[in-house]
């Protein structure tokens, strides 16, 4: 458990990092670590295929696709708000003690009851009780692709 | 197990509030766009959190993956997007797009 606590205690931590560190580069790969922290947090809770994409398509692929852009849109910075990075620390321990207090009065009220055990494996679950849900990733997907391609599509020589 | 919920629920909560400072205050388009994501990280902790308190680990993994299949689509269209943007104002601040003229 302790453990478990170091790691989401770090998830946090390069969370925060990715939003305060100027470097947009470094804010990508703050967000890529914090991605990995949870993709093993992921794994210690018995959730491995959550955990495999985790690492491989957020910390991997989506770092890419940041990476990609931060390349393409370089000179592109803009100054961000001083008073908002300075504020930051106050306001979010702050938060943390609201946030403790209200956790520590809920959990003698709101019980957190165990379901009935499941049966069956990843793949049953997915393929037989959320098989919609399939059906709706393929729409997402082709959706995105009409929608980079829509976006990237050459203007007609009448509009430039 | 009540306990571990709740401690599970408490890192969730400072992550939301992160992203959501983020998106208040940050003024650069990809920045802002770290902000959405970090709150997406909150959303796969808590699902896979209440899976494991309830005893549903399998159904709740089959959502995050679910979620992070969307996840990647937006952040493609997203991006796709910012990049279009830069390429019309020069620069990735968002309080240019507010001069935008029809």
């Amino acid at each position: 458990m302790v453990l478990q606590i170091l790691l989401l205690v770090g998830l946090v931590l390069f969370s925060v990092m990715a939003i305060l560190v100027k470097d947009l580069l470094k804010a990508a790969i703050s967000l890529a670590v914090a991605s990995l922290l949870l993709g093993i947090i992921f794994f210690r809770m018995n959730a491995p295929y959550a955990g495999v994409f985790e690492i491989s398509v957020v910390a991997g692929l989506i770092t890419v696709l940041f990476m990609l852009t931060i390349a393409l849109t370089k000179g592109g910075d803009s100054a961000e708000s001083k008073v908002a990075s300075f504020a930051f620390p106050a306001f979010f321990v702050v938060f943390i003690v609201i946030d403790a207090l209200i956790m520590k009065k809920l959990i003698q009220k709101v019980p957190a009851l165990p379901g009935p055990e499941e049966a069956g494996t990843f793949g049953q679950v997915l393929w037989n009780t959320r098989t919609l849900d399939l059906v709706g990733q393929i729409a997402v997907i082709f959706a995105g692709v009409f929608a980079v391609l829509a976006l990237f599509r050459k203007g007609d020589k009448k509009d430039e | 197990m009540n306990s571990t919920w709740f401690l599970y629920m408490f890192f969730t909560a400072v992550l939301l509030f992160t992203g959501i400072y983020c998106l208040l205050t940050m003024r650069n388009l990809i920045k802002l766009f770290i902000g959405i994501e970090v709150i997406g990280k909150a959303i796969s902790l808590t699902l896979v959190a209440t899976g494991l308190v309830k005893r549903n680990v399998l159904a709740a993994q089959s959502l995050v993956v679910t979620y992070i299949v969307v996840e990647v689509s937006l952040v493609a269209v997203a991006l796709a997007l910012i990049i279009n943007i830069y390429r019309k104002t020069k620069s990735l601040d968002i309080r240019q797009l507010a001069k935008l003229k029809g």
